[in-house]
């Protein structure tokens, strides 16, 4: 045969081929697993919370199985990586549910791309546990079979408001959100619900758009109120928090930044570095040396594992998860996902790291208790815990 | 070939496609009925991009506004009353009561699409090379600040979510057989000349009596009644969605399967969408980590959209005009095919 440019490329695709059919046609490994499907950002806009929480959910896989498994059998995560993309989303699930018949799935910690995967899992009748998309509305929107194992916007935004009203001792808000997720704009709702019925008085609303570079226009506006608002909440998500802290404070600005569990990312710190002092967020857990004897022992298993500290809350989210999914099966003593369903409902005081879950009645959102994050000498401390007295309604 | 076999052969190419998708569903799981589904609707939006982007010369990067428009459009038409008074409240009361089928709003999905590509492109399609490029970039973020502050139609920022589920694989197939069935008619027709006439050279064109404004008009119309059709069956392929949907990232998506296909051919359209996606699709489930027996690789996320990238360039290096060129799969040249076949 001679050596042409077509058998080459020829050639190269029957390896292809050869190499991408391997994964596919995987025989079952030798003894059976239970196997948890595991969808997850791992690249793209959401990576630096949703990698987190893939890692967290590992190291409880491993915990378990390190002991002895469920019902018998070692547990399996089938771990697909979705690239925030809404029709991988899709496809994801499609394939967890048809081709690798998973009996029940957790992953995500944003509302859009659990509303992208949850009606497949809903027809399917396959339950699916979020670690961490906050949306409280999410289980009425999608159905039965979706629970969250964080709690939802409406109880972190109320904590929130309880906490610059009591400890920061604000009257007066400025409330700028990102109006282009789902959790932003809620985030920002809610806040504004729980803070005007606690008495606050919001002076200024401003918006801006995620992946926006530079904040001038709203700083402008922001500096030209008089009198100048106690506190500034933000509602951001991940990727701008840090961008945002830094010109605010370049602009002069030094009263309290508040906002929500999207804050709780490494970039915070790493992009608004000193900037970032004075700055209280809402979210899951304490992820620190000096944090509760659970989170301590998390902490040490996750640096072992990972070579660094948890990044975030979003990691002992998903290990929780995979704790809540695992005790659901033995309850259920089955992989029926109806079963499994059923049990994750039944579920009463289960303790994770990051507090008790149960869901009481019909709610599939957790009660869970808020924990206030601040930034002082460009350190992460707990400032307070809180449960709020008045949650606006989802 | 007579123009009767040739009618007949298209007739029954078109029947065992119709067939194919709806045996479907009952012969392969339904994660591959999945991505043929999407590939589906990619091949529809990216053969409607190709009459501007391609056929006229007027690279435009606004395709995907008429798309989210369309879902849009699409969406708030076919959500079921109860739906709309729970997601939507502040609808005004006429569409609030109004409730249609979804063959009927794909269809009003891409009307609208068509009289906004008449306004925005009368002024546009003036403008040649990049500043078209650039113009139609506004008109997509026009779209997408609309989208994200008409709150009480778009529910603003937020998903849109309870769209029902209707896009299935035969509505997808069946759509995208009527786009080629159409665009190709008018493609390879004096309308279609025209097209390219003014796409390589502007003034020859002229001075044989084509009009070029109205020319390139309705280029960018048609594409764009076939884009917001497209976006009502991705709208009810997901059921929810929401304006960073329809943003940068879906853009370059369509515009490199339409590069690599090939730009000037519809051919090239298809082929560049089966190209890119069973290439990601691949490269997706390969970056999971696999084991050859001889050697195991581990999970490398994120090094399936790398591998995509240098294939991208490859491509471009080796095939600048893209896989097909201009070149189109015509029966003269399967017949020719046949033919040195046998001879060999």
């Amino acid at each position: 045969m001679k050596l042409t440019r077509r058998t080459v490329l020829g050639s190269a695709v029957v390896a292809g081929l050869a190499i991408a059919s391997g994964p596919l046609a995987r025989p079952a490994a030798a003894q059976e697993t239970i196997k948890i499907g595991a969808p997850f950002n791992v690249t793209g806009a959401l990576s630096s919370v949703d990698a987190p929480a893939l890692n967290g959910a590992k190291v409880k896989v491993k915990e378990i199985n390190d002991a002895g498994g469920v019902l018998g059998k070692k547990l399996e995560l089938v771990i697909y990586d979705t690239k925030t993309d809404p029709t991988v989303i899709a496809a994801t699930a499609s394939q967890l549910i048809n081709q690798d018949k998973v009996p029940v799935g957790l992953g995500f910690t944003d509302s859009d791309s659990a509303l992208a995967l949850g009606p497949i899992f809903q027809t399917a009748g396959v339950p699916f546990v979020t670690p961490g998309a906050t949306s409280p509305k999410l289980p009425d929107q999608i159905g039965t079979d979706m629970f969250l194992a964080c709690f939802g916007d409406n109880v972190q935004a109320a904590a929130g408001a309880e906490f610059v009203l009591g400890k920061l001792g604000g009257k007066t808000v400025y409330l700028l959100r990102d109006n282009s997720t789902e959790y932003t704009t809620l985030l920002a709702k809610y806040f504004k619900e729980a803070y005007l019925h606690g008495g606050g008085q919001i002076v200024l609303e401003d918006n801006y758009k995620a992946g926006d570079k530079s904040f001038t226009a709203q700083i402008t506006k922001l500096k030209a109120l008089s009198p100048k608002p106690d506190v500034l909440y933000v509602a951001a998500q991940p990727d701008d928090i840090g961008l945002v802290v830094k010109q605010m404070r370049q602009a002069g600005l030094t009263q309290p930044i508040v906002g929500g569990d999207g804050y709780d990312t490494p970039l915070l710190l790493s992009v608004g570095g000193k900037a970032a002092n004075n700055v209280y967020f809402s979210t899951h857990a304490y992820m620190a040396e000096d944090s509760t004897p659970a989170i301590v022992t998390f902490y040490k298993a996750y640096k072992a594992a990972y070579n660094t500290p948890p990044e975030n809350a979003f990691a002992a989210l998903g290990y929780d998860t995979v704790g809540l999914v695992a005790d659901a099966i033995s309850r259920a003593g089955s992989t029926d996902s109806a079963k499994i369903r059923d049990a994750l409902a039944a579920t009463q005081g289960y303790k994770g790291i990051t507090g008790s879950i149960s869901y009481a009645g019909d709610s599939r959102v957790p009660q869970k208790t808020v924990s206030i994050i601040g930034v002082k000498d460009d350190k992460l401390y707990l400032a307070a815990e809180v449960t709020p007295n008045w949650i606006p309604k989802p | 070939m007579s123009g009767m076999q040739r009618l007949i052969v298209v007739v029954a190419g078109i029947a065992l496609l119709g067939l194919f998708s709806f045996s479907a569903p009952a012969m392969m799981n339904d994660y591959f009925v999945r991505i043929l589904t999407v590939m589906c609707i990619n091949a529809m939006l990216v053969v409607s991009m190709g009459l501007a982007n391609g056929f006229t010369g007027v690279f435009s990067l606004g395709h995907v506004g008429f798309v989210g428009v369309g879902a849009y459009v699409s969406g708030v038409l076919s959500l079921s009353a109860s739906a709309k008074a729970s997601y939507l409240p502040d609808l005004p009361a006429w569409i609030a009561g109004l409730h249609l089928s979804f063959l009927s709003s794909t269809i009003v999905a891409g009307l609208v699409c068509v009289v906004l590509a008449f306004l925005v492109g009368a002024p546009l399609m003036r403008l040649s090379g990049h500043f078209v490029s650039v113009a139609t970039l506004g008109f997509l973020i026009i779209v997408n600040v609309v989208l994200i502050n008409a709150d009480d139609y778009t529910r603003g920022a937020r998903t849109f979510t309870g769209v029902p589920l209707q896009t299935t694989f035969p509505w997808a197939m069946g759509w995208l057989l009527l786009a080629l069935v159409v665009l190709a008619r008018i493609v390879y027709s004096p309308k279609g000349r025209a097209w390219r006439a003014v796409r390589e050279d502007t003034i020859a064109a002229q001075a044989i009596g084509i009009d070029v404004l109205p020319t390139r008009l309705s280029a960018f119309v048609i594409g764009a009644f076939f884009a917001g059709a497209g976006g009502s069956l991705y709208g009810h392929y997901l059921g929810s969605f929401s304006p960073a949907g329809f943003y940068f990232a879906y853009t370059f998506s369509l515009i490199s399967m339409l590069v690599i296909g090939g730009m000037q051919s519809m051919t090239g359209a298809v082929v560049g969408v089966i190209i890119v996606s069973i290439l990601s699709e691949l490269l997706r489930n390969l970056e999971r980590g696999f084991d050859l027996g001889v050697v195991a690789v581990p999970p490398l996320y994120g090094a399936s959209q790398i591998v995509l990238g240098i294939i991208f360039i490859l491509i471009m290096i080796f095939r600048p005009s893209g896989v097909m060129g201009d070149l189109e799969l015509s029966f003269g040249r399967i017949a020719a095919l046949l033919h040195k076949g046998r001879k060999e």
